[in-house]
């Protein structure tokens, strides 16, 4: 007998960590009409060939300065990591008071390149506006870190300790060397990011990497540009070499003497930016009035926060789609279900490289060789998180043991076996991954997008820095409320 | 006169009741054991019991609450964490006293671990970490000890020596084991669990194996 | 590991504290191409240090405003700005200075230029057929590629930019714009004359690719401008060593290199009108 009524037919319904990736995967689609993807460049291929031609013949420009901008690069990356190790561990002991939740929130949803931006102004080039635009938005991120790191530490060592030990005691004899491990992997995983950022400072005008490649770049000098970034990737590439247990306070040590020396810093400036630079323009005046702060907020709002924002948000949409199908296709090249230990190497090669090059430095490779729109930082944003969370998801299907009679077809094991069990992992990662983009694309306005960062930018050029504090200021709420968005979306998927 | 009075409500975790509400008062040195199968709520009972009292008792938790990274010498320091100041502690940490490694080589040296001061307590056997536990508890130097099955891990004779060990230590203790002969020798009031209630509460000479067999 | 730290930030703050010796340090508007920039003004700060008989410093920075910043916050004391750029930077340094510009900076003048593909050619005019083109400017803060082109362009065409062109970016350097516009990156630009012509006599520009379509009224621009409180600091009747020092560089060579034929006095009223076009272009409160 054959069933002909379909109602007794069970419907089928999609997992909902698949319908939660179709959603978004809907919604980039729906911004794409309204996302500039043009190619403007009239013959990309010019560039590109000129580009891959500096890598076959790279050329060191004066070796004594790219060798004093790799180590400044490092003593930023050390010391603005150092110290933000132990501000956020400070903060992560506060992190169960709301306010202090906020306050780490907010540090860390700024920027470095803004953080920067906003030192700049009243220490100018001196070795603190590097070293504190990496420690302020690193504390807060290691404060997030650090206290879950904390809280998932077994509880029983504590309990037992006597009724009135002091909380710094307990903290040191349990809850620290408890967790030690897990500190020290992810402040090791931070410190290649702090490497990353402390290169890309240079684009602003502290003496690292960045400072030359952005030269060299807009310069056209592609050999100098080629030797630049295979030093920069050989210096991430070789941190296991270098970086040891103890070396590591030999390199926090030395860090300050390899920052350059800059200009010096004057105090009063300081002051000044506070009280009067930040300070709204019509509240400065003897004539202040609510109306006319009110206009001067509406009058930003429309012509510069709204389209930026908007900007911002359909471009980082469309960059995460694209990353999260571009991390889907990359993760088998490194999986060893899938390739031979040989199979895997130039995947592994190019994941290294792709991870390891900053989204920022990307983008602006990009622009010069696709002319301005949003593609350049849509392939930017996707190849550096793709590339980082294909790793991600590589690594992860390595521990899986698959059973003897697995599919032997790879297409079959990729969706029957591998997509399965990696996908709750590969969406964590990506979930993760969404206040970083959106961060990363607003800032990417520095560039010429015309993304949030496009209107700072702006405003600090126009000497506007009270404009340019609030627009940052928005670009904060939004990385906060997408952060507070992915978390409740994670959860629903994980409950 | 009575060291604890415990007067508990239903007890449980994640809104289940393991065990029905309790009443028990515990005379000053008097050596308690609980007995009864394993999830029947002895463990419930022992932590409701620390909860309550803290500051008198010392713990041997069944999951020993040992620092793995540390050395077997800071896990028994750490029973007196609070005998000292922040900067002794901060100190001992890092270079620990003469005077404190004093006071903790005896107590190794009973144990049959005089040999592993400052080996770290990941690279110890299991039976080696659960006389670590009791060094800890030994250490505390508080008036009443709540042990969740101290003994396990180690075989007869030095489970024995063990437990005579904390029994001349401290004279109040509220132990659980499932080993009822050593209940019987330890023991002088006997407490059995059954589905979350308390079945019988005896004193121990009046008791035999076969009657708290029942109970298994 | 927290004593190595602060260990370390207490000896940058000190050797912060120990640069504070008078150095005169002066910089320039980032305009160019950075290797021009860089040998260009370390010849004048040779020429300077020799002349002023102190010592004497050029710190590059990357952005236009990052000069007014360095100039406002007193880390340089000597700045060879644009006229929007020493406009700003007076406005907020009372008692700073014009000392000098360029024999041709009071005439100076923009000059668009525009892809072949465009098929535009040079005129009296911007022609109506530039709409929904892409453009771009220099930097987002220069006079010749931003502020008077911007100008011109509202003046012709009643309209911002923005709505102007199908696309609108900030090359951030007049030689970038050149190397944008020729490319096809951009399909116009607006930059300064005197960038092209010397880009042009070296022959760094493809004039097959790009040409220039039209050239801006004349108005005044590039100068030299120094802080108001240097006599104090440096001695009386410095700020006057220092202009004439200025006034009397005539090594072609140093000369060649911005490029100008000379150097004459200015003073803070030769940039009125670009302050007055500022305002109107809203570059300026």
């Amino acid at each position: 007998m054959r069933f002909t009524n379909t109602m007794d037919r069970p419907a089928y319904r999609w997992p909902r960590g698949v319908r939660i990736a179709l959603w978004f995967l809907l919604i980039a689609l729906a911004c794409i009409p309204f996302t500039d993807l043009e190619i403007s460049s009239l013959d990309p291929w010019i560039d590109l060939s000129r580009l891959l031609r500096g890598f076959m013949a790279p050329q060191l420009m004066q070796p004594s300065l790219v060798i004093e901008a790799l180590l400044a690069t490092l003593a930023f990356a050390f010391a603005g990591v150092g110290l933000a190790v132990v501000c956020g561990f400070v903060l992560a002991l506060a992190f169960n008071n709301p306010v202090m939740r906020g306050f780490c929130a907010l540090l860390r949803s700024i920027h470095e390149l803004f953080w920067a931006l906003i030192f700049l102004q009243f220490f100018g080039l001196h070795p603190l506006t590097g070293l504190l635009a990496i420690a302020v938005p690193y504390a807060g991120v290691f404060a997030r870190m650090f206290a879950e790191i904390l809280d998932q530490v077994p509880k029983q060592p504590e309990q037992t300790l006597p009724a009135d030990t002091g909380y710094l005691s307990a903290l040191l004899y349990t809850r620290l060397p408890l967790a030690w491990p897990h500190l020290v992997s992810y402040t090791s995983y931070r410190l290649e990011c702090g490497i990353r950022s402390s290169a890309i400072l240079g684009f602003v005008g502290l003496p690292t990497l960045g400072y030359y490649l952005e030269s060299s770049f807009s310069q056209g000098y592609y050999p100098e540009v080629a030797a630049l970034l295979i030093l920069f990737y050989l210096l991430v590439a070789s941190k296991k070499l270098w970086l040891r247990r103890w070396t590591f306070p030999v390199f926090i040590v030395g860090s300050p003497f390899f920052m350059g020396e800059g200009m010096p810093i004057i105090w009063g400036n300081v002051w000044r930016f506070f009280s009067q630079d930040i300070v709204p323009a019509p509240l400065r005046g003897s004539d202040a009035s609510w109306q006319s702060l009110i206009d001067w907020f509406t009058h930003i709002l429309i012509d510069q926060a709204l389209p930026g924002v908007w900007n911002t948000l359909i471009l980082s949409q469309v960059a995460l789609a694209v990353t999260g199908l571009f991390a889907l296709s990359l993760f088998p090249l490194i999986s060893r279900h899938c390739f031979s230990p040989a199979g895997r190497l130039p995947g592994h090669l190019f994941l290294v490289i792709a991870r390891s090059t900053p989204e920022y430095l990307l983008a602006y490779i990009l622009l010069q060789l696709l002319g301005p729109s949003m593609l350049p930082a849509v392939i930017a944003l996707a190849i550096h998180n793709g590339a980082l969370i294909g790793y991600l998801t590589g690594r992860h299907s390595n521990e899986i043991q698959l059973r003897h009679d697995a599919p032997r077809r790879r297409l079959d094991r990729y969706c029957y076996e591998l997509l399965p069990r990696t996908y709750p992992a590969f969406l964590s990662f990506m979930l993760y991954r969404w206040e970083v983009i959106m961060r990363e694309t607003a800032i990417l306005g520095v560039l010429g997008i015309q993304t949030i960062g496009f209107f700072v930018d702006s405003a600090i050029q126009e000497i506007r820095f009270d404009v340019a504090l609030l627009l940052i200021l928005i670009a904060a709420m939004m990385n906060i409320f997408v952060d507070l968005i992915a978390r409740r979306v994670q959860r629903s998927f994980i409950g | 006169m009575s060291a604890l009075a415990i007067h508990s409500g239903p007890l449980g975790y994640d809104g289940q009741t393991v065990l029905q509400p309790v009443s028990l008062d515990i005379q000053a040195g008097e050596q308690l054991i609980l007995l009864g199968k394993s999830g029947c709520g002895k463990s419930t009972l022992l932590n409701h019991i620390y909860t309550e009292n803290r500051k008198e008792c010392a713990l041997i938790p069944q999951g020993l609450g040992l620092v793995d990274r540390l050395s077997v010498f800071h896990n028994i320091y750490m029973g007196r964490l609070s005998h000292y100041g922040l900067l002794h502690n901060l100190r001992n940490l890092v270079m620990p006293a003469a005077a404190r490694v004093d006071e903790i080589l005896p107590l190794l040296e009973r144990l049959g671990l005089s040999d592993k001061c400052f080996a770290t307590v990941a690279d110890l056997s299991g039976g080696q970490r659960q006389r670590v536990a009791v060094a800890r508890a030994l250490y505390q130097g508080a008036s009443v000890l709540l042990a969740d099955e101290p003994v396990s891990a180690l075989d007869g004779p030095e489970a024995d020596r063990v437990m005579s060990l904390l029994n001349q230590h401290f004279n109040t203790a509220v132990i659980t084991l499932h080993d009822v002969e050593r209940a019987l020798r330890y023991g002088q009031r006997i407490i059995a669990i059954q589905h979350g209630e308390v079945v019988l509460d005896e004193p121990a000479k009046r008791l035999s194996v076969n009657t708290l067999n029942a109970f298994y | 590991m927290f004593r190595v730290l602060v260990r370390g930030l207490l000896l940058m703050l000190l050797t912060g504290a120990v640069n504070a010796a008078p150095v005169f340090v002066f910089t320039a508007i980032p305009d160019q191409d950075e290797t021009q920039l860089k040998q260009r003004f370390q010849k004048v700060a040779d020429y300077l240090q020799e002349t002023l008989q102190t010592e004497v410093r050029f710190v590059p920075v990357k952005s236009y405003a990052a000069t007014i910043t360095a100039f406002r916050n007193n880390q340089v004391q000597l700045a060879w700005f644009g006229g929007l750029s020493g406009v700003k930077a007076r406005e907020l340094v009372p008692g700073s200075i014009a000392l000098a510009q360029g024999i041709e900076d009071p005439e100076f003048k923009s000059f668009f230029i525009a892809n072949s593909a465009t098929g535009l050619s040079a005129a009296e005019h911007l022609p109506a057929s530039v709409r929904d083109l892409t453009f771009t400017f220099g930097s987002k803060g220069s006079t010749s590629g931003r502020l008077m082109p911007e100008y011109y362009l509202r003046e012709q065409f009643g309209e911002s930019p923005d709505d102007l062109f199908s696309r609108v970016g900030y090359s951030g350097n007049h030689s970038r714009t050149i190397a944008l516009v020729e490319s096809g990156a951009y399909q116009l630009g607006a930059l300064n004359y005197k960038v092209w012509e010397a880009a042009v006599a070296d022959g760094k520009v493809d004039t097959s690719k790009v040409q220039v379509i039209w050239e801006t009224p004349s108005y005044p621009d590039y100068q030299w401008t120094l802080r108001g409180d240097m006599d104090a600091i440096y001695g009386e009747g410095f700020s006057e060593r220092v202009q004439q020092a200025l006034l009397n560089m005539t090594d072609p060579e140093l000369l060649s290199s911005f490029p100008r034929s000379g150097f004459i006095p200015a003073s803070n009223d030769d940039f009125e009108p670009v302050r007055v076009v500022a305002k109107q272009v809203g570059l300026l409160d």
